[in-house]
């Protein structure tokens, strides 16, 4: 595979990816609901915190030492953009990765593509280098704007530490986008009327993204009721282990579950990374240990983007080198 | 005319595999539905008592059962979440497919040729998309009581049915406004696959999007049919929620609810503050579909994209 070509290729599908009309207005609809959703929780950040220097300094004065730390960090208000990225994001993944197959053979462009010695590993992976450009280009924008508003709106400017976990987090979103565009590319590939294409790949992120996620999370007893079950049993968190000790059968059945879906790989990951859940227990850890506990969630998620990546391969080389179907 | 417009609807939907694929996968989360309301209670009810035991052996007095009184229907408030995700989903492949496809063929030039008029064409595609949903559902309803008979171990009251046949009415009507979205999307964008985006891009902003604006709901709390009570004490929502009346997807699983009485907070009467709303946007869609298919440009060739 030639660097050059690969390049050439990915520029040329980073472009024209950028100048379709559909995927802009995904792009600029997910970067504006993300804008606000942090700027909402940015602000609802900020009151939380002036309120707790408050009690903290008033604390001091009174000379009460042992005052217990803010349990809300700045990267939790990241956790709408994670979703966000989970639910749309990857959407907008298979819209690139459809338009990625569906110009070529759409402007017949495919075949042409075919009479230059341009190889199978370069016509897969030269597009798909552009799109995950692309990809990345919308996380770390994504990021840079949650950055700056939780320094500005939310008053607290993130540490070293905290954007190293950022920048792991953007490159987990871009392997789990990734997948997807090699999903959406694949099935269009193989698809004799490219619409088919893009809905058999839409009825796959229905199922990975929305229903096995929604089977596990009504499984849990703690989401049975508003509020939650424990706490209207009123137990805590040790009670809760106990009981719930008893029920590792069920517990591991729904967990091996969620687990078949990639989408909550990556989630789990993400809340693991940032810090997102108050609960947690990986809160107040090193990343270190975080990527060491969260091993699981990373090899299945490397797992799916070598198969999605290999599936793409292997229907971008089964396709004819004859236009067939609608393309005739 | 017009039935036979909608039955060319119907048999044409019936040769489309992807159309199936996602009736069965519908009709599957129906069935599955009974059964995982089922297996959480069972497990739930279990969960109660080895807390209550654990509680006593401590000495401390056992609280009361939270799901004491909970109504059989509500064993399938899943299905609120099935319909806002697959059943929306279908309802947009379905509507789309109805104008996409002859677009597509170019056989809208050919039906224009003979004797029919825009508004014939227009109620039957109409007639052929409400019938294929309406199908759906009737099965979905169907396969819901032989469930509820299965998990309850006992036939289901008049009442009962009558709720059930309310709650897969108004998912009619929810899923009407997505087949409507459909078609709206694939009579204006030219393309058919990008007219799917656009209908997808809506359906997105309508579950996820809005809710978190209106409610302060976060996308994964909108898979769960028990929300949990956000707080939104901030002034951003106290503006926003002014909007809760158009949130559609929010008004749906509240309607639901109450239909199923699956929340216990939930009011048991449905409501007009629900119902207008959704009735408004039906019409409203309707109405423009009639002005943008009076535009629609006859002499157009077949495209496939």
């Amino acid at each position: 595979m030639s660097s050059a070509t690969m390049m050439t290729l990915a520029g040329h599908d980073y472009r024209s990816a950028a100048r379709n009309r559909v995927l802009a207005a995904l792009l600029v609809t997910l970067l504006t609901v993300t804008t606000v959703s942090v700027l909402i929780a940015a602000f609802d950040y900020q009151t939380k915190l002036d309120a707790y220097r408050e009690y903290r300094k008033a604390a001091e004065v009174a000379g009460i030492q042992n005052v217990a730390p803010l349990q809300i960090k700045p990267l939790q208000l990241m956790r709408p953009v994670v979703e966000y990225i989970e639910f749309v994001g990857g959407v907008i993944a298979i819209a690139l990765g459809y338009l990625s197959v569906a110009r070529e053979r759409g402007n017949r462009t495919l075949w042409l593509l075919r009479t230059r010695p341009v190889s199978t590993g370069e016509l897969t992976f030269g597009p798909a280098l552009g799109a995950l450009g692309l990809i990345a280009t919308l996380v770390f924008s994504t990021a840079g704007i949650g950055v700056v508003s939780i320094g500005i709106w939310g008053h607290d400017w993130l540490n070293g530490e905290e954007l190293l976990r950022l920048a792991i987090w953007c490159v987990a979103s871009i392997v789990y986008m990734g997948i997807f565009y090699c999903l959406g590319a694949a099935l269009t590939a193989i698809s004799r009327v490219l619409a088919n294409g893009l809905v058999a790949a839409l009825v796959v992120w229905l199922v990975v993204v929305l229903i096995i996620p929604q089977i596990g999370d009504t499984m849990d007893p703690d989401n049975q009721l508003p509020g939650g079950l424990f706490k209207s049993l009123n137990l805590d968190k040790s009670h809760e282990t106990r009981v719930l000790a008893k029920f590792s059968t069920y517990e591991r059945l729904r967990n091996d579950l969620e687990e078949t879906s990639f989408a909550k790989q990556y989630e789990r990951f993400s809340f693991a990374i940032l810090e997102i859940k108050v609960k947690d227990k990986f809160r107040d850890t090193s990343i270190g240990y975080v990527i060491d506990a969260t091993r699981r969630n990373i090899e299945w998620l490397a797992l799916y983007a070598v198969v999605m990546a290999g599936f793409l391969y292997w229907n971008v080389r089964r396709s004819t080198a004859h236009p067939r179907g609608e393309d005739a | 005319m017009i039935t036979l417009i909608a039955a060319h609807q119907l048999r044409m939907l019936r040769r489309e595999r992807l159309f199936l694929a996602i009736l069965i996968a519908l009709l599957l989360m129906t069935a599955l539905a009974g059964f995982i309301g089922w297996s959480s209670h069972n497990t739930i009810v279990k969960v109660y008592e080895e807390s209550s035991a654990m509680l006593a052996s401590e000495g401390k007095p056992a609280p009361p059962d939270p799901f004491a009184l909970k109504p059989p229907l509500s064993f399938l408030s899943n299905m609120t979440i099935y319909i806002m995700l697959i059943g929306a989903l279908l309802a947009i492949i379905v509507g789309h497919l109805a104008i996409a496809s002859d677009r597509a063929s170019g056989s809208t030039r050919l039906i224009f040729a003979r004797p029919v008029r825009r508004s014939t064409w227009f109620i039957g595609k109409l007639a052929g998309v409400g019938s294929a949903l309406a199908i759906v559902l009737a099965a979905s309803y169907v396969l819901s009581i032989i469930s509820l008979v299965i998990v309850n171990d006992s036939l289901p009251t008049a009442e009962e049915f009558g709720r059930l046949a309310l709650f897969y009415l108004v998912s009619l009507s929810y899923m009407l406004l997505f087949a409507l979205v459909g078609i709206t999307a694939a009579l204006i964008v030219h393309g058919r696959s990008l007219a799917l985006l656009v209908a997808l891009g809506v359906w997105m902003i309508v579950t996820f999007m809005v809710p978190q604006f209106t409610s302060g709901l976060r996308p994964t709390a909108s898979l769960n049919p028990i929300v949990n009570p956000v707080d939104t004490s901030q002034r951003f929502f106290d503006v926003t929620a002014h909007f809760h009346s158009v949130s559609i997807s929010e008004l749906y699983r509240d309607l639901s609810a109450a239909i199923l009485q699956s929340a216990p907070a939930q009011s048991d009467s449905v409501g007009s503050s629900e119902i207008v709303p959704i009735s408004a946007i039906l019409i409203v869609l309707v109405l423009l579909m009639a002005v943008l298919v009076n535009r629609l440009d006859l002499s157009e060739q077949a495209s496939h994209e």
